[in-house]
């Protein structure tokens, strides 16, 4: 557990330039232990989401690298890359080709990695991520959100990567497939020793799948804990503890009745 | 509740005729409201947006609403003509949607559209309009009003476009409101803030209100009364104070079924869903 499997140093993300330019993600430094779920949470805007698509390639890196089992990641990012580090996206509506069955969808990373025998890897995701073989010709308007939102997963599994991204993958979904998707992230990291980095602004689901978080303000990390000191309220930061309390739900002041 | 209820609804029943078949949307709700807060929960396709929408006459075709009595005020709305339920909506009930963002008019300035809210409604100046607008944007706790006036819709932040779109609402005073996810496009501190502003806005004048969401928490801290619907129908009606209490196994598995910060669960219990709960 604890040689890091990805490093970010220093790493800043900034779109468009001059008066307009905008810095998304400002001197991020973290490291993820291998084996590790790691938490990112804040509010929308805070960068979150930049610092998955900056590790993916999917974002402007401005200043800082990246290091995967201590190597810099290439720019673009390369094949043995995406091998080790997956995505999975929040919307399972808009993150699946419409027209491309649950197989092409899965046969596509295989192509590209150039992978014997993808029909039994095929089956095998399928099973893994608890979709039956009746799913595989199927097309994305045929299932429903958490049955799509499995297919995104599979889809991230197939390369059986070391790292998967997960950006916001259940807030699209109602609170009870929201319990199946968590659950099978959870057993498809211990079955297969992954490591995660979930980005998420419901710090009870980050804390139900990591051990350790860390929270964004304003493009930079105000905040590290691990879930247990979430758990009892060790809160530090101001910022922190207003969200902690407001996940708690709403309190009726006294007087407003 | 001993006087005339603010709405009284019996065997409400939306219909989509669709090429396909029937589906009937919201099969046969019962309930009656009166100055409360009344929270209707549900997952998505459960039917609780469209029975907000059923209330207002804003059932988008080929929708077709039927009921016993469907009656807001006394006044039965099926039989009512098209005019007096224009009458009614927008002064008498309204309704505050989800996302502000597609809500709003994008090219027209937030102040005007709540002048022109207002004004279709209540015989008014423009300038009297205008001193309202202010004063329903002070309301709604938006600092530097006047500013807020003449900004459009994308100068807004999610937080303030919502409180826009409340000051709207109630801008006529209405008697009944409808809130249809009213926060869930909202960060969840904003979120607070913002039911906040609702909660004291209802509260000081004596509306009625339907907070429809699909947070079954959120909802029972924030209402006297809840409405548990799946598939159409209403399976189960609490006090807010009793969610504990809850019998109907979809709602203890729809509270089970959320992490928690407190006494988290490893696997989460998972709601298997009963087909006998949609029959």
């Amino acid at each position: 557990m604890a040689q890091p499997i990805l490093k970010l140093e220093n790493v800043s993300v900034a779109f468009g330039g001059g008066r307009l330019r905008v810095t998304a993600v400002d001197d991020v430094s973290f490291a993820l232990k291998d084996g590790e779920s790691l938490g990112l949470v804040g509010e929308s805007g805070t960068g979150k989401s930049t610092v998955l698509r900056a590790i993916s390639g999917l974002a402007p890196i401005r200043d800082g690298r990246i290091l995967l089992d201590g190597r810099e990641v290439p720019s673009p990012r390369d094949l043995a890359f995406y091998a080790t580090v997956q995505m999975v996206f929040q919307d399972p509506y808009g993150s699946l080709h419409p027209r491309h069955t649950v197989d092409q969808i899965l046969s596509e990373p295989l192509a590209i990695h150039r992978r014997p025998d993808p029909d039994t890897l095929i089956s095998n995701v399928l099973r893994d991520v608890g979709l039956g073989p009746s799913f595989r010709f199927r097309y994305p308007h045929q299932l429903s959100g958490g049955q799509r939102q499995r297919v995104a997963v599979a889809r991230a599994l197939i390369l059986r990567p070391r790292i998967i991204l997960l950006d916001e993958p259940t807030s699209a979904l109602d609170a009870s497939v929201q319990a199946e998707i968590l659950n099978l992230l959870e057993a498809l990291r211990a079955e297969h020793g992954l490591s995660y980095i979930l980005v998420s602004h419901d710090l009870a689901v980050v804390a139900h799948l990591c051990e350790r978080l860390l929270v964004m303000q304003r493009g930079g990390i105000v905040e590290e804990m691990t879930a247990d000191e979430l758990r009892a309220g060790a809160v530090a930061n101001p910022h922190t503890a207003a969200m902690v309390a407001a996940s708690r739900g709403f309190e009726r002041r006294a007087n407003s009745l | 509740m001993s006087e005339r209820p603010l709405l009284a609804i019996e065997d409400l029943r939306v219909r989509f005729k669709l090429r396909r078949g029937t589906v009937e949307a919201v099969r046969g709700i019962s309930f009656s409201l009166g100055r409360e807060r009344l929270g209707i929960v549900g997952e998505s396709g459960s039917g609780k947006s469209q029975t907000g929408r059923a209330i207002l006459g804003l059932t988008p075709p080929p929708g077709e609403v039927t009921a016993k009595r469907l009656e807001f005020d006394g006044i039965d709305l099926l039989s009512a003509g098209a005019s007096q339920v224009w009458r009614l909506r927008g002064s008498r009930m309204t309704m505050v949607m989800q996302d502000p963002k597609y809500s709003l008019d994008p090219v027209m300035p937030v102040g005007a559209q709540i002048v022109e809210a207002y004004r279709a409604h209540v015989k008014a100046s423009n300038a009297e309009a205008r001193e309202k607008a202010l004063e329903m944007l002070a309301a709604v706790q938006l600092r530097d009003p006047t500013r807020v006036l003449s900004l459009y819709p994308h100068e807004l932040s999610g937080g303030m476009g919502q409180r826009v779109m409340i000051a709207m609402m109630l801008v006529t005073d209405p008697d009944l409101l409808i809130a249809d996810e009213p926060t869930s496009a909202l960060d969840v501190t904003v979120q607070l803030e913002v039911l906040r502003i609702l909660d004291d806005l209802v509260s000081q004048r004596g509306m009625g209100l339907i907070f429809i969401s699909h947070d079954l928490e959120l909802v029972s801290s924030f209402c006297d009364r809840v409405l548990v619907m799946y598939a159409g129908k209403v399976v189960e009606e609490l006090k807010a104070s009793r969610l504990a209490d809850a019998q109907h196994p979809y709602t203890r598995g729809l509270m089970r079924c959320l992490p928690k910060l407190e006494g988290d669960q490893h696997p989460l219990p998972v709601l298997d869903r009963d087909p006998a709960w949609a029959l």
